[in-house]
Parts: structure tokens; sequence; C-alpha cells
């Protein structure tokens, strides 16, 4: 129903922002006159290369991708699209570059570590950011209960959020004194989860290890140890034991949740409210072989953000159901449904008793949040030098000419230029024409650290825990 | 000078400190067309003297010479007829003969040689069994087809080694009559070993009894001096064929027992063990775990 | 009756060259053979069989649910049933888009007119479903909440009186150090009465846990109806999600109307073009008449993109399996009979095979994914795969890509060894008769080899190839899970990463296929080895 209520707002050329459901059916009833003779009011572009293969990985931040191909919005750009399931971050990042694939969901650090060459080298570029939030930390029954008894706070069945590591840090430290490290997990050394995880636990002063040149676990000088496990396989080893705690995309903290083996304390919401998550990521060859396609991609990919994050008058996201039941399909995120309605849809559940509203947990398009902000870039770059994954000091000049490199606001921006001229969507929507890539300083960070991505140096330098430089 | 000679041959065995001759000082002629027996207890080396003859496997000293030439290497010229058939046994009768027939002949057109295959197939009288294959045929049907290979080379020589001792007797002797009856129709020299003395009598010109190994040697023969064709029911009354069978016998029952006497060693009953081998384990014994009984052990040994 | 009597030989034969033995008595049956030995065989050999499968079924029908696992719990054999047929609806899903994708005229206005008519029906019994299940929903949340509220009550209460206890304790020690300091009591009697305190607390742990446990039992289950509602909704609102796509298939996304779509953008064109009054607009609609005809003839070349289906990865494991055996059999039976014919070729190759027999396949994976890897640095150009999947090439919809060709290779080199030590040991232990008379027929090499040899080692030649072919299933579905190439390793790992109600269900189905299709296979091979036997093939189990 709703792509013929998008057809004919296409006819009329005007969009309507408030859906209602009466609209539907009518608009639906309209659609019946109009299937027969077919028209495309998307203008088309020249793509060099019309079928295309896509890689992403089981999680619900790969919906706008999802929802591009199944809602029809890569056909309306004449892009024939498959979308493959990888089996994880590096083997996926390996068939981008390999060309096994055109392009891909990626971890926001990916591009960048891939661009400097931290893990696999190679150039990776990304005009879209897929999402922003979506993560939470999640600790196991025991740490729950004995994080409770040093903050009464806590236990309750709906404790005060956000929640920080302080009530974490006696455990942390009695276990080191006994001679054990806690052993935590996170999904990707470049990815969000290992930084914010890493932020978390710093802004308590926990010191999660450094990466050196020698020590490319991150494990030196740490109070824990933090190392890479595969999502799917978080609940069983938290239950196992072998992770304490971890923090990973959905649905594998609702599921810890659901199967009464663990506690989610944190998203990463709270950790940096509205932090960048997830981009689409393809090399630089095949960005430069084939410019008009990334447009048309990019295209597609932002009205399938805009369709993720529709709301009706009411505030609700209306698509949502829709999109959940989608991405449960078993060619795509093949979670039960139920399971990613559970966060997808705006709740998220702390404890079986405690659930709560968090209308920003999965934002797609909100917040001009899906434009690749260079500022979004230079916040993974000063993090990797934070921990030591970048090993030597950089000027402030290098981070910014770096995020350029990745990020392709151009690309993002001629794609948002086409559909406001086909009136698919309105200028407003987008950044205003003079932004710079620049979002302003934030402080929404658990710990209210400012961060200007204009100083990222500084922003380094003002953490107690890391790496520090000199500015230049 | 023979037709087919052995000259003063010895075959052996062993580094040549620890020496063991498995024949020794053999000398034999045969003469063009004849029938020759050699007879000889299991392991006095009949089976080595075959394969002499036949050239597969070369004499250590002395040499075999055939019209005059020696023979070192196997050849159609010496067609020899192995006691377990040597049927390839996933050719049918007609195909086993053909390979052989293909490969001595050459130059034979398709029709010739089809001619020619079925000439030697209904000599032994298997034209109804031409399409089987060996594990469809009795024991006597296989000799027969071995016999019609061998005979299809149209050899010089024909080698019978024990053809006809894994058969029961009644067909034994069918066969007996058999061969003597193409000998008769197609006459050749022919090397035939047994250890059946009334066979030996039966069919041969001439009988060599083998002495006991090691170093077995060729001892004194007997001539048969009966009238062909010889029928076998009257045979048991023909005075020359009592003497002959009760003379061999004797002789090798005492050459029997003289080497017990020397050989004393040879009384100890021996332990059934292999001598050490470092080469692969026998096929039938590495592959009984697959299933597979298509490989059956090779008895190299006379019985 | 007479045709009927004749086949009698040749059918026992065919059931017995095929390895299904177990159906000679009933055929010897039909033909009233004996009927109470073949009868009493029935029983023995197929009936017995029978129940004992049933008696499995039963026992995991029982057992399953009662063992909890971190994966929930084990699925039950209808559950597992269930699964097969959400499979299948799966693919017939996929090929129902395929029609609407590539339908075209009055037939796709028909369809359209169907499909429309199914949703309006589909859409009811959804919304009933969907009442339904929040209903259900609703009675349960009232059921549940009157079975918490006592033991919520309890906990409670238990609470408070810890909460008291705890005031008191605290009380009681401070009394008691009160007491101390005026020297009425000793010190050791105020340690013995906080490790008395202590005890306490921890009793009262024990306690609040017990409650605990008693909350989440009853969170925990459910009763099933509520499942069962729930998933009723959630498959008929697929099912209206399925034919909503079906319409967008036989409308916008449907192949006729993208192409009609372009042509008309191509005519506009052409028609602005004639009327084009500068030469920059000129330009502009010349441009747009190529690029929309471009479009269209290359829309015309789509094919509907299928998504990975049971069949398709079956059909695309078993093709890799015997990419891979074949790759195995071309290595290893010349090498084979090399090391068999020579003894020296043996032993430099013995410590070769030695060695590397026994690597994973996951080590071999991985390196072939880099050596082989660097032969397709741009695979979609490649010739082998342009090759492969041009849509004239009836094996296209297998869909090669490099993945296959890794999992294909890592298959052979794991299938290689049973081969090549089996021909090798073939070609050695040849019947030493044999090659007397090839000795005899003096026989050149390649006649010796082909005549003798290679037909002499067949049988043992096959029984290693039907290991190859065992061991190399297993190893695919290994390679395919971790190289990510479509088939059933990749089915059982994208289940494993969906973690979904149903995935545990779906990786035993998964067992099955794969246990079902390696016994086809392992069949077939004991067909061939039979047919290559040249005994009476009786030893071949």
């Amino acid at each position: 129903m709703h792509d013929a209520h998008r057809r004919f707002d296409c006819n009329k050329n005007k969009f309507m922002k408030k859906t209602t459901k009466k609209i539907t059916v009518i608009s639906a009833a309209l659609s019946i006159g109009v299937f027969s003779s077919p028209m495309l009011c998307a203008e088309q572009l020249d793509v060099e290369k019309d079928t295309l293969k896509f890689g992403f990985i089981k999680l619900t931040d790969c919906a706008p991708i999802v929802i591009a191909k199944e809602k029809g919005f890569f056909e309306e750009e004449g892009l024939q699209v498959e979308v493959v399931a990888q089996p994880n971050w590096k083997q996926l990042l390996d068939n981008v570059i390999n060309g096994e694939l055109d392009g891909a969901h990626m971890l926001s650090g990916q591009p960048i570590a891939a661009t400097i060459g931290f893990g696999t080298k190679a150039h990776i570029v990304t005009p879209y950011t897929l999402d922003l939030n979506g993560n939470a930390i999640t600790v196991s029954n025991a740490i729950w209960e004995q994080m409770q008894e040093n903050d009464e706070k806590l236990d309750s069945d709906n404790p005060p959020h956000p929640i920080t590591a302080d009530s974490l840090k006696p455990i942390v430290m009695e276990a080191k004194e006994a001679g054990k490290k806690l052993p935590m997990g996170m999904v990707f050394p470049v990815s969000t989860h290992n930084y914010e995880f890493r932020y978390w636990l710093a802004a308590s002063g926990i010191h999660p290890g450094m990466y050196t040149s020698t020590d490319i676990k991150g494990f030196t000088d740490g109070d824990i140890e933090l190392s890479t496990t595969p999502p799917p396989q978080m609940p069983s080893t938290l239950e196992s034991g072998k992770n304490v705690a971890y923090c990973v995309g959905e649905p594998w903290n609702q599921q810890a949740v659901a199967k009464g083996i663990g506690v989610p304390v944190v998203t990463n919401y709270d950790i940096w409210k509205n932090n960048p998550e997830k981009v689409f990521g393809v090399t630089k060859a095949w960005a430069d072989e084939n410019p008009q396609t990334l447009i048309a991609v990019t295209k597609a990919l932002i009205k399938a953000g805009k369709w993720l994050d529709a709301t009706d008058a009411s505030g609700k996201l209306t698509n949502r159901d829709e999109a959940c039941r989608i991405l449960s399909q078993k060619n795509y995120v093949g979670a039960d449904f139920d399971v990613i309605k559970n966060s997808m849809t705006g709740f998220f559940f702390f404890q079986k008793t405690d659930k709560r509203p968090l209308p920003d947990f999965n934002v797609f398009f909100k917040y001009h949040c899906s434009y690749p902000h260079y500022s979004d870039g230079i916040w993974f770059l000063t993090q990797m030098r934070r921990w030591g994954q970048i090993t030597e000091s950089k000027p402030s000049a290098w981070y910014h000419e770096t995020a350029k490199s990745v990020y392709l606001p151009e690309v993002y921006r001629k794609a948002a230029d086409l559909l406001v001229a086909e009136g698919t969507l309105t200028a407003e929507e987008f950044p205003a024409v003079d932004y710079d890539g620049y979002k302003p300083a934030t402080s929404d960070f658990i710990d209210g650290v400012e961060f200007d991505g204009k100083k990222p140096v500084e922003y380094i330098n003002s953490h107690k825990i890391g790496n520090k430089d000199t500015v230049k | 000078m023979s037709f087919l000679e052995i000259d003063n041959v010895n075959v052996g065995f062993g580094p040549p400190t620890s020496r063991t001759e498995v024949l020794e000082n053999i000398n034999l002629s045969v003469e063009e067309n004849e029938f020759v027996a050699i007879i000889g207890f299991s392991g006095s080396g009949k089976s080595t003297l075959m394969n002499l003859l036949a050239g597969l496997q070369p004499p250590d000293v002395g040499e075999v010479r055939l019209n005059g030439e020696v023979k070192t290497i196997p050849g159609p010229d010496r067609g020899i007829m192995f006691q377990n058939y040597s049927l390839l046994p996933w050719l049918s009768v007609f195909e086993n003969i053909e390979l052989a027939v293909k490969s001595v002949f050459p130059k034979m057109s398709k029709s010739e040689r089809e001619e020619h295959i079925m000439n030697y197939i209904n000599m032994v009288k298997l034209t109804p069994a031409r399409d089987r294959k060996p594990h469809e045929l009795s024991g006597g049907m296989r000799q027969r087809a071995s016999l019609a290979r061998t005979l299809s080379l149209k050899p010089e020589v024909l080698l019978l080694d024990e053809p006809l001792s894994a058969l029961d007797a009644l067909t034994r002797s069918d066969l007996q009559d058999e061969i003597l009856k193409i000998w008769g129709g197609d006459k050749r020299t022919v090397v035939m070993i047994t250890n059946d003395v009334d066979e030996a009598v039966l069919m041969a010109d001439r009988i060599v009894p083998l002495t006991m190994g090691p170093g077995a040697t060729l001892a004194k023969e007997f001539t048969v001096n009966m009238e062909r064709p010889r029928d076998r029911h009257t045979l048991n009354d023909h005075p020359e064929f009592m003497r002959l069978k009760s003379e061999i016998t004797t002789f090798m029952l005492d050459i029997n027992k003289e080497s017990k006497a020397k050989n004393p060693a040879d009384v100890v009953p021996m332990p059934d063990v292999q001598p050490k081998d470092f080469t692969p384990p026998s096929a039938t014994l590495k592959f009984s775990h697959l299933g597979n009984k298509s490989i059956t052990p090779v008895n190299e040994t006379s019985q | 009756m007479k045709f009927f009597s004749k086949i009698k030989y040749p059918l026992l034969k065919l059931i017995d060259v095929s390895g299904f033995k177990v159906f000679d008595p009933v055929i010897r049956l039909l033909y009233n053979e004996e009927p109470q030995k073949q009868v009493r065989d029935i029983v023995k050999y197929m009936v017995l069989p029978i129940i004992f499968c049933f008696i499995c079924i039963w026992a995991w029908n029982f057992l399953g649910p009662r063992h909890k696992t971190k994966s929930g719990e084990v699925p039950t054999p209808i559950e597992v049933w269930n699964v097969a047929n959400d499979n299948y609806r799966f693919s017939e899903r996929e090929e129902e888009k395929k029609t609407a994708f590539s339908l075209d005229g009055d037939k796709r206005k028909e369809e359209i007119l169907f499909v429309k008519s199914e949703i309006v029906k589909l859409e009811e019994k959804a919304s009933f479903l969907q009442q339904e299940s929040m209903r259900v929903t609703e009675e349960v949340k009232v059921e549940t909440d009157a079975k918490l509220a006592p033991v919520n009550a309890r906990k409670d209460a238990l609470k408070a009186e810890i909460k008291q206890a705890k005031a008191e304790r605290e009380a009681e020690a401070i009394a008691h150090a009160e007491k101390l300091m005026a020297g009425q009591v000793t010190p050791d009697s105020l340690v013995a009465l906080i490790k008395k305190h202590k005890e306490a607390v921890d009793e009262e742990k024990a306690k609040s846990k017990l409650i605990g446990d008693e909350l989440n039992e009853i969170r925990d289950n459910p009763p099933k109806r509520l499942k069962e509602a729930q998933l009723a909704a959630n498959k008929m609102e697929d099912e209206v999600l399925h034919y909503k796509k079906r319409i967008d298939y036989l409308t916008k996304g449907n192949k006729e109307q993208k192409i009609a779509g372009l042509i008309e953008k191509s005519d506009t064109a052409i028609a602005a073009l004639a009327a084009a009054t500068t030469p920059a607009e000129a330009v502009k609609q010349a441009k747009a008449v190529v690029s929309s005809s471009e479009a269209a003839e290359s829309t015309a070349e789509q094919k509907y993109p299928p998504a990975a289906t049971i069949f398709y990865q079956t059909k695309r494991s078993v093709a890799t399996v015997f990419v891979g055996f074949l790759i195995a059999a071309f290595v290893a039976i010349p090498i084979g009979i090399m090391c068999g014919l020579n003894r020296v070729v043996m032993a430099c190759l013995t410590p070769i095979i030695s060695i590397f027999r026994p690597v994973s396949p996951v080590v071999w994976l991985l390196i072939f994914q880099i050596v082989i890897g660097a032969f397709f640095p741009d695979p979609e150009t490649h010739p082998l795969f342009m090759f492969m999947n041009s849509p004239s090439n009836p094996l296209a919809f297998l869909r090669t890509d490099p993945a296959m060709i890794f999992s294909a290779c890592t298959v052979a080199m794991c299938a290689l060894w049973p081969a090549l030590v089996n021909t090798a040991l073939g070609v050695s232990a040849i019947d030493k008769d044999h090659l007397n008379v090839a000795k005899v027929l003096r026989l050149g090499f390649w006649s010796r080899l082909f005549k003798i040899i290679i037909p002499s080692s067949l049988p043992l030649m096959f029984a290693g190839l039907r290991i190859s072919l065992g061991v190399g299933w297993m190893v695919l579905i290994a390679a395919e899970a971790l190289s990510t190439s479509d088939g059933l390793g990749k089915f059982v790992w994208d289940e494993f990463q969906n973690g979904s109600s149903a995935s545990f269900a779906n990786i035993i189905l998964a067992c099955f296929v794969v246990g079902i299709i390696g016994f086809v296979l392992d069949r077939l091979m004991i067909i061939l080895q039979r047919l290559v036997s040249f005994d009476d093939g009786s030893a071949v189990a």
C-alpha cells in the first residue's frame, strides 16, 4: 500500500508529510487505475552499472539497504540489487575490496581504518551514514548483582539511567588485584562498539587497555581484557562466563534479556547521544568508476532512510512494523519479528520488568543523520589515536584530510539535490547548502567532555585515560 | 641342437654370501612337436622353471634357447597357460582373446581377427559363453578360455603351468582329453608341469622329474612309449602305463626320502610366518576393510 | 503377465546393484516366491527398522522439549516439519515473485486483480489473527499478573522484612559496640555478632533469589497458546507482505512495465529533440534518448534476483561438491597411478601426503582464498564467471562466484587423499598374473596402463572415490559456512546468525537435508562402484 501511496504522491508532484490510514486507502484505490500505465516519476540517472551486489551483516541497522531493495527504491533508480549476508566484518570488507561485492553495510570505523591502513589496507569511501545509536552494553547477571550491591539505587526494577561504570569499577579492581582481568566482548577492533565500550569504561576510570604497535589485541595496561567476539555468540559467551559484559548491536542485547542471562545497563545513546553507527561503504576505485551509480544508490538509500523514519501526527513511527517484518525474513536479519520489533519500534527492555521508551534508539534519517559528516569521521580517528590504534602522533590537519578522503558529502549532496528537484524530499530535510560538514561542538557524552570536530587533538587531550598528543 | 633348450641354468635368490639356489644345473632339450611333462613336488621350483622358459624370470647362470635364439624376456612365441587362468576379469572371453590377438597380430583386419578368435573359442567349445565374464564361468570353462587365448597366439611352444591342478577330477580328465585332442590336431611343442603322475603318463611323450629343492635339478627322464591316441579307459590295463606309473612313483618317493634325509630341517614343522618384508603389505589384507574382494591372493608357488 | 515375470530378475538385480537389498523380499513377495519367508524377512529387515525409527522420533519428541539449552528448547519433530514447510513456502514465494517480475500483457493484469483480491482476504484474516493475538496477549498478561501478584507481594514483604532486619542488625551492632566501648563485652563477641549478621544476610539473599527465580519461572514460561497466537498472526502478516510485494513486482517492478516506461521516456525525448530550439537542449534530449534506450536494453536482460532458498542452496552445494570432487579425481587418479607404478614416485610423495592429509579444511579454505583469489582480481569481468553466469548458460542459476571456487578447491584438497591413496594401492596391488599376461603379450606402456593396470585397479579406485565424495560432502558444509559460498553450509551458518526461534529447527532440518543428500551421493557411488567391479560385486557394502 505504501508504494501505491508514494506513487500517488509522486504523480501529484508533492510530498505528503503526514500519512493517515484514510489517505492510504484512497491512494490505493486510485493506484488501481494507475498501474496499467507506468509512470516513473524519478528521473533515472545514467548509471554505469545497473546490476549490483551489496553485503550486510545480520544486524537491524542494515535496514536502509534492505528497505531500499524491498521497497523498490533501488529499482526506481534503475538498479537491480542483490543483498547478501556476510559472515563477519572482516570477510565483508575483504569481499568489498576483492570486488565480490559492490558495496556494503560497514562499521563507521571500517572505511577509516582501511583507508589509514589499520588492519586490511584499502581506500574505502562512504557517501551515506546508515543510522545513529542502536548499541548497548550488557553485563552478566552476576556482575549486575554486584553492581547493585555497590550502588543501592540500581537495586530496583526501574533503576535511574544513565548507568555509569562507577559501580562496576570496584568489581573490576577487586578482580584485577586477585590477578584476573575481567574478560569482556566487543564486535570488531574498529567497531563503534569497541570505542563506545572503552569510552564508557574510561569515563569511570577503568582502563580498557591500549593498542600498541606490538599489541594488536589492545590489552596493554588495561584493567580488563576487551576482546573480539562475533555478535551471535555474545549471549552464549556471557552465559558460559567467557565474557562478563559485552557491547553489541541489536538483537543481541534484547536476546540476553529474553533469555534471562544478562542485563543491558546502558545504550550508546546514553554514552554519546546520537552517535553515528554504520555507514554504506564502497571502494574508492569503485566510486571513481561508477560516479552516477553511486549517486543513484545514495538517492535510494536516502529514500529508504526517510521511509524508515516516517512518523504520523502523534510522532509514532509508521513504517517500522513493516520494516521489522521485512528484516525478520530469513535472508535478511532473520531474527524473530518480536525481537527485532522490541528495539526498532522505539522501546528497549533493560530487564524483563523494565521496558522504556527509547524513540531515538534507531535513527535512520532524522537529525540530518544520513549525511556523511566529516566530524563523525574525526571522532573515530580521535578514538583510534586515543587507544593507540594509530600508533604515532598526528597533526590536526591530518585528521581533517583523512576524514575528507573517506566521507563523500558531495555525492550525498548531489543525490539530495536531485531528490529535492524531483520533489520527493524537501530541502529542509537536508543540511543547509553552506554546511561545512562539521557538526556543532557537543558535550552530550556520558562524561560530559566536549567534542568539537574542528579540534581533534585538543579533544584527544581532554580525556584522562588514553594517548595524549601535542597540538601542532 | 634341439628346438627348445635349457642350458646349464641356475636360479637362486639372496645375497652372494648366503645364496640359496632354487634350481641348479638344469639341462633340458625338447624336440619340435614333442610333449614333455615335468613332474615334481610342491615347492620344488616347478613354477620357477616355467617362468624361466616363459622368460618371466631370467636365469642367473646359463641360458634358455628357442630355435637357437637366446630368450631372456617373455614373448608370444612361448604361449604360457597359467595355473590360475590369468584371465582379465573385466573382459569377456572374447575380449580376453581379442586383447591378446590384437597385440600379437596387429595387422589382422577386423573380420579376420573375429574369425580367428571364434575359431579358437569353438575349438575349446566355449561358443555359447563367448560374451561372459570370467566370474560367470566355471573353473573348467575359465581354463578353456585361457587355453584358447594361449593357442590363439599361435605360439611355437606351449607352456602349461599345472593348468589342471585347480580343477576337480572330472573336469580335469575332460580337459586332459581336450588338450590332447587339440594337440593331436595341431601339433606343437608342449612343456607341461604337473604333480600328477597319471596325467603325465597319459599326456606326455617324455616325463622329466624335478628333484626336491633347494637346488632342485632335473633327474633321469622317462620316455613314454605308448602309441597315441591313448584311451584313458583302457589305460589302467596297459602294462606300459602301469610300469611307468609305478616306476615314476617309486622314483619320486625315493627323492623325497632322500631329500628329507639330506635336509632334516625340512621335517621340523615350520612356523607359519612370512619373511619380513618392507614392501607394502599384500592387497588382500590391506583392503579387506574396504569390502573389496576383487583382488585375490596370488599363490606363487605350486601346490 | 509375461512381461511381469520377465522383469523379475532384472528388477532384483537392479535393487541389488543400487544397494537397496532391503526391498528384495518385497519384490519376491510380489512374485509369490516363498511368501512366508519373504514376510518374515520384511518384518525383520523393514518393519522392525521402521518401528525403531518411530521409536527414535518419539524419543526425540519426548526428550526434546525437556532439554532446555542456551538457544531455547530442542525443537520437536513437528517443529522441524513446520520449519521445512516454511522453507518450502519461502521458495514458493520466490517463484511467485519471479513469475510476477516477468509476466506481461493480459496475464499480468489478471494476476494483479487476482492478487489484489487475495490481499483483501488475507488482510481480513491477518487483522483477525492480530486481534486474536492481542486478545491472547492481554489474557495471558492478566493471567501472568495474577500469578505474579502473590509472588510479588511476597517479594515486597520479604524486601520490607529484610530492610527492617537490616536496620535492626545495624542497631544491634551499634548497641553491642557501645557496650564494648563501655567494657561490658569482649571484642570477640562483637566479631561473632557481625559474623552472625553476615550469615543472616546470606540467608536473606538466598530467600530473595528463590523468589526471583519463581518470578522468572512465571515470566519465562508463558502459556503455549500465546506463542502460537503470535506465530499465527505473524505468519499471516508475512503472507500479506508477500502479496503486496507481488503487486510491486507486477506493477512498477515488472520487467515489461519498466521497459515500457523507458521506451516512453525515450519517445518523449525524441519528440522533445524534434522540437528542440537551442543546441544545448537538442544535445540534452539526444543524450536522454540514448541513455533511456540503453537502459531499456539492459532492463530487457535483467533477471529476477532470487533469494537463496533451501532448494537453491542444496543445488549449489551439490554442484560445488561435484566440482570439487571432479578436481580431486582429476588430480588424484593420475598421481595415484604414478605412485602405484613407481615406488620412487611413491617414496617422493609419501611425506607430502602424510603431512597434508590431516590438515583441516578450514586451513585449506583460508589458503585458497588467498592463493586462488589472486586469479580473480575482478570477478565480474573474469571470463570464467562471465561464461558461467551468462544468461544463456544452463548453469547460470548456480550463480558461480569465487567463493564457490574456493569451497570447491577446499573440497578437492580434502577429498584428494582417499582417492589418491586407494588408486596407488589399487595399482600397486595389481594381480601379478595380469602383469605376466601383459609381459607375454609384450604390451607397450600405454596399452599396459589402459588395458591392464587401470581396469584392474578400477574397483579400488572407485572405493577411494566413494570415500572422497563422502569426505568432500562433509568438508563442503564447513567450507561454505566459512566462505559464505551459497549452499547448505551457509544456510546453517545464516540460521545460526539469525538466532530466531526457528533457527534451531532450521539447523536440524539442514542436518537432515545434508544427511539425506550424503546418503544419496553415497548410493550413487556404490552403483558406480558395482558397475565397474568385475566380480559379483557382493563384497561392496
